[in-house]
């Protein structure tokens, strides 16, 4: 079968957050010459008197490694971090201030960590604003907030400030500006170390990073490098924003972030170098550049997050037409193909012979393709043309239709449904389904379902078969009797002509009478298609207490008789429903085998009317009853409660009434035995007198 | 004719059976092998019948199936009140075999349903003549 194609570009995943596992040795390999870098680089430039950085590297870097590394390898990953930040700025500056410093770093990455892990279980995916938000408030704002008020206390301890406010912000802002801009970069690289994001390099993505960067190098260049003789032209600023927004379109938050860092980095050493195009001095320009890219940065990453989102719904889009087995075509308002999914263009490779319609591409104009197979004489494509124009229109929500087609040197049937899409554009959802195999299924159910009914029938009777000699026996016991007496009044002078002519009109009938059994036998035995007639209670009563009339004789059952007067006709098959009712009625003469012989009564009752809409039957026995755990489940194929029962009688004509659309219920009686009720729907008057069911109906009725 | 036309004349039949055109046929046929035969509907009947002194028959034909009262019961009915009369019981069943309680209650023949003339008169001679 088709493999679902979700291809996993640079920048997205598709589910969940796996849990990294990131192997230590790895890990430290990696780090250790990171946050050394970092370090280094976080040095590089700062506010001079507080030891601020302008962009401090090892914060991202270490709240990277312990959002993905096993809770367990932390120490190691903190311990190396502090040896690398010792290294970096001691001696240089005295150790207590290097350690005090040392407390705010490793507090302050392990509340971005901390909370990362709590509100996304590890890398959050920044794919919404939403996200991105959640990720701001705790990674750019709650966690440096905290570093910052352990450094600014450094700063006071030190007596390097006479304020606390103003290194508070400085560091504040500077592990901020790390958060954003340095944070999601490393995030996404540990991550890929870890082994949770898989990338597929794919030449044409190399050829484009490799591209990107290039551009960028050289937008850094022209605003961060030369002055070209103008030092304030602060419109130079601008230069690296199209490559930053190409970044983020294409590389989602981790590319946007690895090329702010760059743009920042240059923007540092520019500043360093005097080359600043910031119009300002002194810490002025530290500053002035921390808000630049601050301002640059925030809404770089929003277009990542919302570009992000963009690329997995289309993936999502992509996946999910693939993985359709119905074939799919998506139509404009004007009814050109905008898509189709693979199902439809495999069967539109596969089936040359076809009408045209089934092998438009996208690009290509549905309704045209369907206008000249109907001139062709394709009666589906003329229907199809008119409903796929009347759900463009918007005159309908939706259209469906049912189809043969041949293909494949068989017939096949398909529906195709056109479906109005939701979108100010308009436009059409047009699937199509092969439903050849539903269909046979479903011919064959019907098929085996009217089998097991007729079997069930043909056992009914079968339990009946000694009730229905007897009815036959006696006219004919009759008829000969009368036929003998009369052999013997021939042979008499002179012939008593009246008397003969008696015995024949009795002969005849009787010979009716046993004619009339073998027609009900019949009625019963034949298997056949269900018929709809209009059915009146009485006599469908009537019908099954004659078949029966034998059996309740020979069981010595009394049968009452309750129907109520002004009973509304309803449709249905009446020898299916016959079968029901006789069914009932013999499981009620079997209840009561063991009743003694005087007790054995029968109630049948007809009740309804127009006004509640159903015919309500009853068949009420003082038998055994029911066990209680069975009650539920008589109806249930292979639950019987007789000894030889194969427990298929009441499950059928559960299946009988069912497809009436009635129900079928069994209650035990208060003072013993068991009602089984059964209820049908009527028929309107309104709705008999209109549907043309009622004409096989009633031709049905006169035959037999 | 046959030979049992002159044997079997004087006999009197009984004939009870709810299927009335059984009933009307079988005393058709008793009367035409000269039998004398009365017929009745069910077993209350025949029992009023009695009651009001009507003469007891030779032979009785009782159907083992009726509402109300079956064959059997009639015949425990009448063996109760004392009455010895022969009795034949038919039936249009497809059974076999013949209930125990039968020949407790004096029934001496059982008949299957359609019967000829020959078997009946042969049964009713038999029945008759003990």
């Amino acid at each position: 079968m088709n493999v679902v194609r979700a291809t996993q570009t640079h920048d997205s995943r598709i589910g969940g957050h796996p849990v990294a596992s990131l192997p230590l040795a790895t890990g430290l390999i990696v780090f250790t010459p990171v946050v050394l870098l970092g370090n280094l680089l976080g040095s590089f430039l700062r506010y001079p008197d507080i030891g601020a950085a302008v962009l401090y590297p090892p914060y991202a870097i270490l709240t990277a490694a312990l959002v993905v590394c096993p809770a367990r390898d932390r120490v190691w990953y903190i311990l190396v971090g502090s040896g690398a930040h010792l290294f970096a700025h001691w001696p240089e500056w005295s150790l207590s201030w290097v350690l005090f410093a040392d407390v705010a770093n490793i507090a302050r990455a392990l509340v971005a960590a901390m909370l990362l892990r709590r509100l996304f279980g590890g890398v959050p995916c920044i794919d919404s604003i939403r996200v991105l938000s959640q990720f701001m408030v705790t990674a750019v704002l709650a966690a440096p907030a905290v570093g910052a008020t352990i450094g600014a206390a450094n700063v006071m301890f030190h007596g390097a400030s006479n304020t606390f406010l103003a290194p508070w912000i400085a560091w504040l802002v500077s592990n901020a500006l790390t958060g954003l801009v340095t944070l999601p970069a490393c995030l996404c690289a540990f991550e890929y170390i870890a082994g949770a994001r898989r990338i597929r390099i794919e030449r044409a993505a190399v050829l484009e990073t490799l591209l990107l960067g290039g551009a960028l190098v050289a937008m850094c260049g022209v605003a961060f490098v030369g002055t070209y003789g103008r030092p304030h032209l602060a419109v130079r600023l601008y230069a690296p924003l199209p490559i930053l927004i190409w970044a983020a379109v294409r590389f989602g938050s981790g590319g946007a972030s690895l090329a702010l860092t760059m743009v920042t980095v240059a923007a540092i050493w520019s500043v360093d170098r005097g080359a600043s195009p910031f119009l300002a001095s002194g810490d002025g320009n530290l500053f002035a550049l921390q808000i630049f890219v601050l301002l640059t940065s925030i809404p770089v990453l929003c277009l990542a997050a919302v570009a992000t989102a963009r690329q997995r719904v289309v993936q999502l889009y992509r996946a999910l037409l693939a993985s359709l087995q119905d074939h799919v075509a998506i139509l404009d308002a004007h009814g050109v193909v905008l898509e189709v999914n693979d199902s439809w263009r495999r069967f539109a490779q596969s089936a040359s012979t076809v009408p045209g319609f089934h092998r438009v591409r996208p690009g290509d104009p549905f309704l045209t393709a369907c206008r000249v197979d109907a001139e062709h004489g394709d009666a589906t494509a003329e229907g199809l043309l008119a409903g796929v124009t009347s759900v463009l229109n918007r005159a309908h929500r939706r259209f469906e239709m049912e189809y043969d087609l041949e293909h494949d040197g068989r017939r096949e049937v398909f529906t195709v449904t056109a479906e109005a899409l939701e979108r100010s554009d308009g436009g059409v959802v047009v699937t199509r389904s092969n439903v050849t195999a539903r269909r046979e299924a479903q011919v064959q159910n019907e098929e085996q379902r009217r089998e097991l009914s007729h079997l069930a029938r043909v056992s009914v009777l079968g339990q009946l078969s000694g009730a229905f000699a007897h009815e036959l026996n006696q006219p004919l016991a009759a008829i000969l009797s009368n036929a003998e007496t009369a052999r013997h009044l021939l042979r008499r002078q002179p012939v008593d002509v009246e008397q003969l002519s008696a015995i024949m009109q009795d002969i005849v009938a009787d010979d009716q009478r046993a004619a009339a059994v073998i027609r009900r036998l019949r009625a019963l035995l034949k298997r056949g298609d269900k018929r709809l007639h209009l059915v009146e209670a009485r006599e469908l009563l009537d019908d099954v207490l004659k078949l029966a009339q034998t059996e309740l004789l020979t069981r010595h059952i009394s049968a009452a008789v309750v129907v109520e007067p002004g009973l509304p006709l309803f449709l249905g098959d009446k020898v299916q429903l016959q079968q029901v009712l006789l069914n009932l009625l013999l499981n009620a003469c079997e209840a009561m085998s063991l009743t003694p012989a005087p007790d054995r009564r029968l109630v049948l009752t007809a009740a309804g009317s127009e006004a509640t809409g159903h015919v309500h039957f009853s068949v009420r026995d003082c038998g055994t009853g029911i066990a209680p755990d069975l009650i539920g489940r008589v109806f249930e194929p292979f639950v019987t409660t007789k000894s030889d029962g194969l427990g298929l009688g009441l499950s059928i004509s559960q299946t009988i009434v069912g497809a009436h659309g009635g129900r079928l219920w069994a209650e035990n009686n208060p003072d013993g035995g068991v009602t089984m009720h059964c209820l049908l729907p009527t028929t309107e008057r309104s709705r008999i007198d209109a549907s043309p069911a009622t004409e096989p109906v009633l031709t049905a009725g006169r035959e037999t | 004719m046959n030979a049992h036309a002159s044997t079997v004349a004087r006999i009197s039949v009984a004939i009870v059976d709810d299927d009335a055109s059984v009933r009307v046929s079988l005393r058709r046929l008793c009367e035409v092998y000269g039998l004398t035969a009365t017929s009745y509907a069910s077993g209350r009947e025949y029992l009023a019948a009695l009651d009001e002194g009507a003469s007891r028959a030779d032979c009785l034909l009782l159907d083992a199936h009726m509402p109300e009262m079956t064959g059997l019961e009639l015949q425990r009915r009448l063996v109760a009140r004392g009455v010895r009369t022969p009795t034949l019981v038919f039936t249009a069943d497809e059974e076999t075999g013949v209930s125990p309680h039968y020949a407790a209650a004096g029934i001496v023949g059982y008949l299957r349903k359609p019967l000829s003339g020959d078997d009946l008169l042969d049964a009713i001679e038999r029945a008759v003549r003990g």
